[in-house]
């Protein structure tokens, strides 16, 4: 013992020797769960970012107008047919996509409509079968063309496609640092999660303030990387005025897609009638 | 005392590590070199458990640490204390309110008294150089003396080895000096360092031996720090200098 | 607490969106007035921050986790005009880009999480912090305004919620939306809410407001004074609310459209389906029974099964070949 602290003068003893600890266990899946959700976010942002601009072949802004389209049509329908119709044909785009992002849309979109199937049981149950069972195709619709949307296109042509719809260059710009913030502000997140795990070696008896520390180390964060970028940007001469060129022609696919959202429309009357 | 055999990882399709082999004894201090991205972070978390290979084993102390087992909550518990992770970059380690917090935050979860716990954060503070700061709020201090905190409240969990991730980057160059011989001195202790680095004048003072990876995630060379530094051929080859490289001690 | 497409019929989207043009306004404006233009990134920067705060888990007892919404914390840290524009980007991304939350209810997400959350659990803070002016008046008020928001706003969409089956119904009175009456949507939504997620809501709000009130006592947003009426002219509205709260008391919960749907079925209406090309509901069970779909052509009817099923065993094939593969990976934790 003695010893330990002539040799290295200032080493505490304790520090020389082995611990000899037994861990308590505790329940902190709380953290785990945070790296997990956090860790899906920067990843499908990470992907998207290697989509690369191959995938796109349709004309963005046009694909988020016939996705709206088709969405608000199955929002509108009372025809169960109309609904199946557009399930089969979101179907068969998915069979074509390829396995990674298949999975991806599926999982999104089987998710939320098993979520639904359980919410409309009681009504199921109760005797109201049709509209339970219709709300839960036209979720599976829905999100999985939003899912095909989302997973075809790059977020920045996605963002930029806004345009188009009257949107405003500054809210548009607001949404692109807004990814790109979710980004960094996420992997620091990730990281402050992941030293959290590591030191958690016991039980933790405050983790409320655990995790509060690390949401408000986030936030101030935040804001000072805020400041940064803005100091950055007005020092690139940026005056608050944010402009946007789209430059994108149509293709004769573009044209093919017209063709089957006007299909969908013209089914949409057909079943509407009856 | 720890062993990596065949270890192979990817990020979703990006390979971060190719079929790794490595062996590291108690008490031995080693560096981890390599151009940027060649997977030397992607290795330390493996060591510290935050990530399990795809394929090969990894075995601390003899037994094997998988994601199953990380699974048990005491398993990595164990896992965590006896190994210390120094983050790269030192805010993400911090979320308390006070330095004392912050260094009691993992003896307090290792079940000692309070008193314990006292002198134990009290020591480790000493050992740092940083009492004053007990205070103070790890958010508002320097990069230095963050650096310093992040450090004393892995100490405070007595761990076995250390592993600090680019522990100079960011750091003047007497905190630098500083951290040398602290490193120096806790090797000298008993502890276990790996540390991975970018810093070619420094790096023979905190290890022994070096680990060198080459741009596609494998290792290329495993041999004393000294006689690594010496090989500018080799260190061309793997883009970690260009050809304005010298050698010299 | 998002809602996806579906479960509100498009009017009620389009009236919530109509509501929520004003308060869009209103804020840009606010918020124009607040900060400088060239302080814009902050907004972005806001966003991002309120989007991870809900992936954020915080520990609820029995080892289970939920996560807490934030739009009060935003709010006090912000104020409720940059709170509403952050959580108004926040939710257009979750809704575009990650598929939480619907695209045609984005307008009705919007109402009660960047409009009413932030706003109502803001202006009950103020309310508490104005009246007591001490430090435990602050905390107070911190709990109570965040746990207020919560429910206000679960309970919003629970009235949305609620309506669709008193105002959408086909021919045979079957509901085309959500089928709930507000006698089931609003103890499904509240009880939840009351119980847990306003619990923790209010705990992790308050708790990150300590800390930062500790660590950096100057971030705070420092609202005027005479703002707090506008919590009088919230109250007033939701007050006009009451009447359809009221009206759903009325059955006990429990018994909920029994009599609606006894009444289709003893009036002999139970064939008024047919017109929807459906015989019985039990049909459903498979989705397309016979390889031939009801009301359509019984070519038509192959065809569309034919597909179905292609794509449904490529896709089954593609799923297969991915577990597979993905067995080895999982890394994360």
């Amino acid at each position: 013992m003695g010893n330990a602290e002539n040799k290295f003068d200032d080493m505490p003893e304790w520090l020389s020797k082995s611990e000899n600890y037994i861990p308590l266990s505790d329940k902190d899946t709380f953290v785990n769960k945070s790296i997990l959700s956090v860790f899906k976010v920067l990843s499908r942002i990470k992907k998207q970012d290697s989509a690369g601009g191959a995938r796109s072949q349709i004309n963005v802004s046009l694909h988020v107008f016939c996705t709206f389209v088709l969405i608000l049509l199955v929002s509108l329908t009372r025809s169960f047919i109309f609904v199946l119709i557009v399930n089969v044909w979101l179907l068969s785009v998915l069979s074509m996509t390829d396995t990674i992002r298949l999975v991806k849309i599926l999982k999104m979109s089987m998710g939320v409509t098993l979520f639904t199937a359980v919410v409309m049981l009681p009504a199921f149950i109760s005797g109201n079968t049709y509209s339970s069972i219709t709300i839960t195709t036209k979720v599976f619709a829905t999100i999985t063309a939003m899912g095909l949307l989302s997973h075809s296109t790059e977020w920045s042509t996605l963002t930029r496609a806004l345009k188009r719809f009257y949107i405003p260059d500054i809210f548009i710009f607001i949404l692109d640092i807004t990814i790109k913030y979710i980004y960094m502000l996420g992997e620091f997140s990730l990281n402050m999660f992941y030293a959290l795990k590591l030191r958690s070696v016991g039980k933790n008896r405050s983790k409320y303030s655990s995790m509060a520390g690390i949401a408000g180390t986030v936030f101030l964060q935040s804001k000072e990387m805020a400041e940064d970028m803005y100091h950055a940007m007005e020092c690139r001469g940026f005056t608050g005025e944010y402009h946007i060129n789209d430059k994108s022609k149509f293709k004769w696919r573009d044209y093919r897609s017209i063709g089957i959202t006007a299909g969908f429309f013209i089914l949409f009357i057909y079943f509407g009638r009856m | 005392m720890i062993e990596l055999n065949d270890i192979c990882f990817s990020y979703s399709e990006m390979i971060a590590l190719d079929h790794i082999n490595l062996s590291i004894k108690t008490g031995e201090a080693i560096a981890l070199m390599g151009a940027n991205g060649c997977g030397k972070s992607t290795l330390l978390k493996l060591i510290n458990g935050i990530i399990s290979p795809d394929s090969g084993s990894y075995r601390f102390h003899g037994e094997e640490v998988t994601h199953k087992k990380l699974q048990d909550v005491k398993f990595s518990k164990l896992l965590h204390q006896r190994i210390g992770f120094v983050f790269q970059n030192s805010d993400t380690q911090l979320f308390c309110s006070s330095v004392y917090e912050e260094v009691a935050f993992g003896p307090r979860q290792m079940g000692l008294t309070e008193s314990e716990v006292e002198s134990r954060v009290n020591d480790c503070l000493t050992l740092l150089g940083i009492q004053e700061f007990s205070n103070r709020i790890p958010y508002h201090l320097s990069g230095g003396e963050k650096r310093k905190v992040a450090i004393a409240c892995v100490m405070s969990l007595n761990p076995e080895v250390l592993v600090l991730d680019e522990p100079m980057n960011g750091l003047d160059p007497k905190t630098q000096r500083w951290l040398v011989d602290f490193l120096k001195k806790l090797n000298k202790a008993g502890k276990t360092l790996i540390t991975s680095t970018h810093n070619l004048e420094l790096v023979h003072e905190i290890s022994r031996r070096a680990i060198l990876f080459d741009e596609s995630h494998t290792i290329v060379a495993d041999m004393m720090t000294e006689e690594l530094l010496k090989d500018a051929e080799l260190l061309k080859r793997v883009n970690l200098v260009d050809t304005s490289y010298h050698y010299q001690l | 607490m998002h809602i996806p497409d579906n479960y509100l019929s498009p009017s009620t989207c389009a009236a919530m969106s109509a509501a929520m043009v004003p308060v869009w306004t209103k804020a840009i404006r606010k918020v124009k007035e607040e900060i400088p233009k060239v302080k814009i990134p902050l907004l972005g920067v806001g966003a991002a921050f309120s989007f991870l705060l809900m992936m954020f888990n915080v520990p609820l007892p029995g080892g289970t986790t939920g996560h807490a919404v934030g739009g009060t914390l935003l709010a006090i840290l912000m104020g409720p005009y940059a709170a509403c524009i952050s959580v108004t980007v926040a939710l257009f991304i979750q809704a575009l880009l990650f598929g939480d939350g619907g695209i045609l209810a984005f307008g009705a997400n919007c109402f009660n999480m960047a409009f009413v959350l932030p706003f109502f659990g803001y202006y009950i803070y103020k309310l508490i912090k104005d009246h007591s002016r001490s430090e435990k008046g602050e905390y107070l008020g911190i709990i109570f305004g965040s746990y207020a928001g919560i429910n206000v706003a679960a309970l919003c969409a629970a009235i949305e919620f609620g309506i669709q089956p008193l105002l959408f119904q086909d021919g045979a009175g079957q509901a085309l939306y959500c089928p709930y009456p507000l006698s089931v949507s609003i103890p499904a939504m509240l009880i939840p809410h009351l119980l847990v997620a306003g619990v923790v809501e209010a705990v992790f709000t308050a708790a990150i407001v300590v800390y930062i009130k500790k660590v950096s006592p100057g971030t705070f947003y420092k609202g005027a004074k005479e703002k707090t009426k506008a919590v009088y002219g919230l109250v007033a509205g939701l007050i006009c609310f009451t009447p359809l709260g009221l009206l759903a008391t009325g059955t006990a919960w429990g018994e909920w459209g029994a009599d609606e749907i006894k009444e289709v079925v003893s009036g002999g209406n139970a064939l008024g389906f047919v017109p929807h090309g459906m015989k019985e509901g039990f049909d459903f069970s498979a989705v397309m029974p016979d390889y031939a779909v009801n009301g359509l052509p019984e070519v038509a009817g192959y065809l569309l099964s034919a597909v179905a099923g292609v794509a449904v065993m490529i896709i089954f094939f593609k799923v297969l070949s991915n577990l597979k593969k993905d067995k080895a990976g999982n890394n994360v934790g």
